[in-house]
């Protein structure tokens, strides 16, 4: 079985990298609602 | 239930069993009634592995964890992306590349057939438990709520599970499960939109966040490490890691749903949609959760909302003054709210820090009196006892909307019978391709083996039913057992695929005696320590990822 290229940003490296922003974004989301909503 | 609930209801899971039959057409040889023939794309396995892990008791507990502990639960999921990204870059392609129907096969590939042999029955004890009791909590749940007989609530979401299951194979399963997301997408956005809507006159929804957040129900992100507390930053970015790598890449429940994929870059990305949608999806239902809390502040709610041990408290001497000063806390309770809603608006600071004191203190003096009401019932019983998987339905059947009510309970249904699908489905497979094909009969026709996969999913379904019924009047130890047997077993599991993968000089035998000698470290920690089963997954994973290597 080939091994296709990703639909989109032209490697897999560079999906699993935004994979892994994705997550640093959503936690740091995550800790600026916790900041804003605890007072 | 009102007429229209029963119709929305009866609707959704006629056209789940009718959709599941007619996309199941075609499944006539054991390629396309196990792996789809292999054709299909990353959307329909995406929201297939989305709905094989939630369960329908993970649903009715998430919202509850929402409402009593607040949204920090969000925070178990942190490690979910990150065991995607190294299950897309290095499990996915070798099974794809190996060509094989089930994880354990690959064993057998990398290293022998006793090893396959081992680690399928592992798979089969643990999945066969597991399933039992995903049927057997909701209809608990359900019966305790809507006065449903529960055996009538598991036959009937067996029989579902078994008609298109055994009729369709995967392709049922998998299209059934993309049809259930839908459904369960839409009932979430129809909970938390209710649930908002139904806030009293003048509560808006930032009004709600901050009654929310002033009392700890909305912290996301706990940057604080603590063994004790399991729900951290830390505990979610590396202990969820490794059980979602065990759970995703080791688990032939999940692992089937992303063989079916038409090539490695569809399988690919159905891992790695889970690894973006599922966080904000937990969130959401935890929001929900968090929403019922303040609905809750307005509307008194019972004691306790399981009705049936409310009524045994009754009886006690201490019911009444207990239910008197509960009544008086949530007078209190709403309040201190009120005020406090009031001096948001206001500029005055001081004014604010008065009023979330009070509210605050409301809101210990209002949990102290449900806490007392929870002792009673351990007291009654001298069992331990938690209401929490109560609290949404409770919510949902005497609030929302008519229709609305079908459509959550639709979700329950689904939620129910789209996991146990996959895992009846996913057990048939090992049973007949690492079992019996494997060991019992090598040489039989294509045809033969699809009718002995049709014949052990027509079994593992009658199984789970009766190992449900079984497990209805012991559901309380059972719930905790079964949550052991999966991480006594995962553990081991985990290890012998990171050996196969990550140390290519390691042979059967050591992979072997590695997984027993996990396994065995599992079994004494928890028979000769104190060591929590949070951890035996890491246990094991080290114990035979270790002997694997010292015996190479």
């Amino acid at each position: 079985m080939t091994d296709d290229p990703p639909p989109f940003l032209g490697s897999w490296g560079r999906v699993y990298a935004a994979v892994l922003i994705y997550l640093a974004l959503l936690i740091a989301g995550f800790y600026v609602f916790t900041r804003v909503f605890e007072p | 239930m009102r007429a229209l609930d029963w119709v929305v209801l009866a609707g959704t899971i006629l056209s789940i069993v009718a959709y599941g039959l007619y996309r199941g057409r075609g499944s006539n040889t054991v390629n396309a009634y196990l792996l789809a023939g292999r054709t299909m794309p990353w959307y329909a396995m995406a929201l297939s592995i989305m709905a094989t892990q939630a369960s329908a008791i993970t649903f009715i507990s998430t919202t509850a964890q929402g409402y009593a502990d607040g949204i920090r639960f969000v925070q178990f999921y942190l490690g979910l992306p990150i065991a995607m990204v190294i299950l897309a870059a290095t499990v996915v392609p070798a099974f794809h590349r190996a060509n094989v129907y089930t994880a354990y096969e690959y064993l057998e590939k990398r290293f022998d057939a006793k090893t396959r042999a081992l680690v399928s029955a592992i798979f089969l004890i643990e999945r066969g438990l597991a399933d039992g009791v995903a049927l057997c909590a909701p209809a608990i749940v359900l019966t305790v709520v809507l006065g449903w007989p529960s055996r009538f609530t598991i036959v009937v979401m067996g029989a579902l599970v078994v008609a298109y299951t055994v009729v369709g194979g995967i392709k049922a399963v998998t299209w059934t499960e993309v049809q259930q997301m839908v459904i369960i997408f839409v009932g979430l956005a129809a909970a938390l939109i209710t649930a908002i809507w139904l806030l009293p006159r003048g509560v808006g929804l930032g009004d709600a966040v901050s009654l929310a957040g002033a009392v700890g129900k909305l912290k996301a992100i706990d940057l604080s490490f603590d063994w004790d507390n399991r729900y951290n930053l830390w505990s979610g970015l590396f202990g969820g890691t490794f059980l979602f790598l065990a759970y995703f890449g080791t688990d032939q429940s999940q692992v089937q749903r992303y063989l079916t994929g038409r090539s490695i870059a569809e399988s690919r990305l159905s891992l790695l949609f889970n690894a973006v949608a599922k966080i904000p999806m937990q969130f959401l239902i935890l929001v929900t959760g968090a929403m019922v809390f303040v609905f809750f502040i307005y509307e008194r709610p019972p004691l306790l909302f399981d009705p049936v041990e409310l009524k045994r408290i009754e009886a006690d001497p201490a019911y009444r003054s207990l239910d008197q000063r509960y009544r008086g806390a949530f007078e209190e309770r709403r309040r201190a709210a009120g005020d406090l809603v009031e001096s948001r608006r206001s500029a005055d600071s001081a004014l604010h820090a008065r009023g979330l004191a009070a509210y605050r203190d409301a809101q210990k003096q209002f949990d102290q009196a449900r806490s007392d009401g929870v002792r009673l019932v351990e007291k009654a019983t001298g069992t331990s006892f938690t209401d929490t998987n109560y609290i949404f339905l409770s919510f949902v059947t005497r609030y929302m909307p008519a229709g609305i009510v079908g459509l959550i309970i639709a979700v329950i249904f689904v939620a129910a019978t789209s996991s146990t699908a996959a895992e009846v489905n996913s057990l048939a497979t090992v049973s007949v391709i690492d079992i019996y094909k494997r060991h019992i009969r090598k040489s039989g026709s294509d045809r033969h083996y699809l009718w002995a996969s049709r014949i052990a999913s027509a079994f593992w379904g009658c199984y789970v039913v009766v190992f449900a019924e079984y497990a209805l009047h012991r559901l309380g130890s059972l719930i905790e057992a079964v949550n052991m047997v999966g991480s006594f077993f995962y553990g081991g599991m985990l290890g012998v695929f990171v050996l196969a993968f990550a140390f290519p000089r390691v042979r059967g035998t050591a992979a072997f005696t590695g997984v027993l000698a996990g396994e065995a470290a599992i079994f004494y920690a928890h028979f000769a320590t104190n060591i929590s089963f949070l951890w035996y997954n890491a246990l094991g994973c080290i114990v035979v990822v270790l002997t694997g290597l010292a015996l190479s």
